[in-house]
């Protein structure tokens, strides 16, 4: 078993968060820390709402992340090269 | 003696047959002359027979195919074509014909013959910064889905943002693993709309982008199939391509900046129904735009071009046409605009909440598998009905 890192815009879209459109639940929790994670992968869910879901979405970090039966995959990604603050460094000339 | 010269005659015959000359496009009936991108081409294929065979309005779409750029200048500079065009016959001419048939061949006047109407799969705007010409119209057709795929063997099921940005934008000195051999990272032509596309949504300028560039979607494919190592195989494509090559690629999911999970433009990977573009959890589309002619002012040129335009777009003609665009547009993966419920108005831009004035999510969802609404035959409790379903506007 392996725990989801906590992505970190998951801070910046709690915080685009209205009061018309609550995430069902705590938008800055862990999203998930069931099921086994193919380390190539990533972790299959099939179907059910997002722990972290948008019910009324508005803005555009609320649409992307609204609740959806669709099937997701959670990747626990950092590639090498991300800077440290998770921004990406320039391309290469 | 006489069997031989019965065989020679029945040779002769069958070739000239096979070799006849195309004939003028100008002796076409009521022809419009099309130059479409290429990733359009079933869409056109299909909607030429239809509309060869609308007897309410009979029309020939006569057809080249090319990038979306080249398209836009062709138009705005009123470049003749002058290779030999395609069309595609009537049912009374060729009953047997399916889309994955040759198209008849005929040949433009001398000098060649300015389009009608041109098309793009991306926005305009991703090709030029001029401001649309005062003697041209726009119209948004139908969703055109981008996929990031790997062969079928690959065990890789989704990529996200910033893994995409440096496989795509470092190459090998991007190390994200798997996707770390250029040679076997397949992308296209920087013309390509696929490539436009996914360098907006990845935020890797086509310019800048590694890989292997395939001149066409079927070379691409190939290169992928023929990789050394499937699990380190990748490449960029678009729907209709991959729905007809389902059996040996995989699509991967894809997570946009901001994101909680990766999503497929379908809500599973094994359905087609568009779901997740259509509420904005696949981010990697582009509207297509249809341009035809307008004088002064602002009246069609050519009324059968926008008649054409105004169907592919969903929106309402007269006469009314004897067949149905969505199930048309269903048919080539593409997504109508009236079963959208985002919107976006640049390339990979922010997406907005949409509510089109006439819906069909219903109908679109009936075509593509899904059961999602009430059934109808004159009025709905809630909703519209309209063509057999309780739409919600």
């Amino acid at each position: 078993m392996r725990r989801l890192a906590v992505l970190a815009t998951l801070a910046v879209i709690a915080s685009g968060c209205s009061s018309s459109s609550k995430p069902s639940a705590d938008a800055s929790a862990v999203v998930s820390d069931g099921g086994d994670m193919d380390v190539d992968g990533g972790e299959i869910v099939d179907g059910g709402a997002d722990a972290s879901c948008f019910d009324s979405p508005t803005t555009y970090l609320q649409i992307i992340n609204a609740c959806t039966d669709a099937e997701k995959i959670y990747k626990d990604s950092h590639p090498p090269l991300l800077n440290a603050d998770g921004t990406l460094p320039a391309l290469p000339q | 003696m006489s069997r031989f010269a019965l065989f020679g005659l029945m040779m002769f015959s069958i070739s000239r047959a096979a070799y006849a000359a195309p004939p003028a496009c100008a002796s076409l009936s009521n022809p419009i002359y099309v130059q479409a991108d290429d990733t359009q081409t079933e869409l056109v294929t299909r909607m030429g027979r239809a509309l060869r065979d609308n007897t309410n309005n009979p029309i020939t779409l006569v057809y080249v195919t090319s990038n979306s750029c080249a398209n836009v200048q062709a138009f705005e500079a009123s470049t003749p074509i002058t290779s030999n065009l395609s069309f595609v016959p009537s049912t009374a001419e060729s009953p047997n014909w399916t889309p994955a048939s040759t198209s008849n061949s005929c040949t433009p006047p001398v000098g060649g013959v300015v389009p009608d109407v041109v098309s793009t799969s991306i926005f305009r705007s991703t090709c030029t910064s001029q401001a649309l010409p005062s003697t041209v119209h726009s119209t948004q057709g139908p969703i055109e889905p981008y996929l990031i795929v790997v062969p079928q063997m690959s065990l890789q099921t989704a990529i996200t943002y910033e893994e995409a940005y440096f496989v795509f934008g470092f190459g090998e000195g991007g190390m994200v693993t798997p996707w770390e051999d250029e040679s076997e990272i397949f992308i296209r032509p920087a013309s390509s709309s696929v490539m436009l596309s996914w360098a907006a949504n990845i935020g890797v300028p086509v310019n800048k982008w590694k890989g292997t560039p395939s001149s066409n979607s079927s070379a691409l494919i190939a290169s992928l199939q023929s990789a050394a190592v499937a699990e380190k195989a990748v490449g960029i494509i678009d729907t209709a391509t991959y729905e007809s090559n389902r059996s040996v690629l995989n699509a991967l999911a894809f997570r946009t900046l901001g994101q909680y999970a990766a999503y497929y433009p379908d809500s599973t990977s094994g359905l087609t129904d568009k779901q997740n573009v259509r509420d904005g959890h696949y981010t990697v589309w582009s509207p297509t735009f249809w341009f035809d002619r307008i004088d002064g002012g602002g009246v069609p040129v050519s009324a059968n071009a926008r008649y054409f335009v105004d169907l592919v777009a969903g929106n309402t003609v007269a006469p009314e046409a004897n067949f149905s665009v969505i199930d048309i547009i269903a048919a080539v993966r593409l997504i109508p605009d009236c079963a959208m419920n985002v919107s976006r108005v640049t390339e990979g831009g922010p997406l907005s909440l949409y509510a089109p004035t006439q819906s069909c999510g219903c109908k679109y969802d009936s075509i593509v598998g899904i059961s999602s609404c009430q059934t109808c035959s004159a009025s709905c409790s809630s909703g519209v009905c309209r063509d057999g379903f309780c739409e919600v506007r």
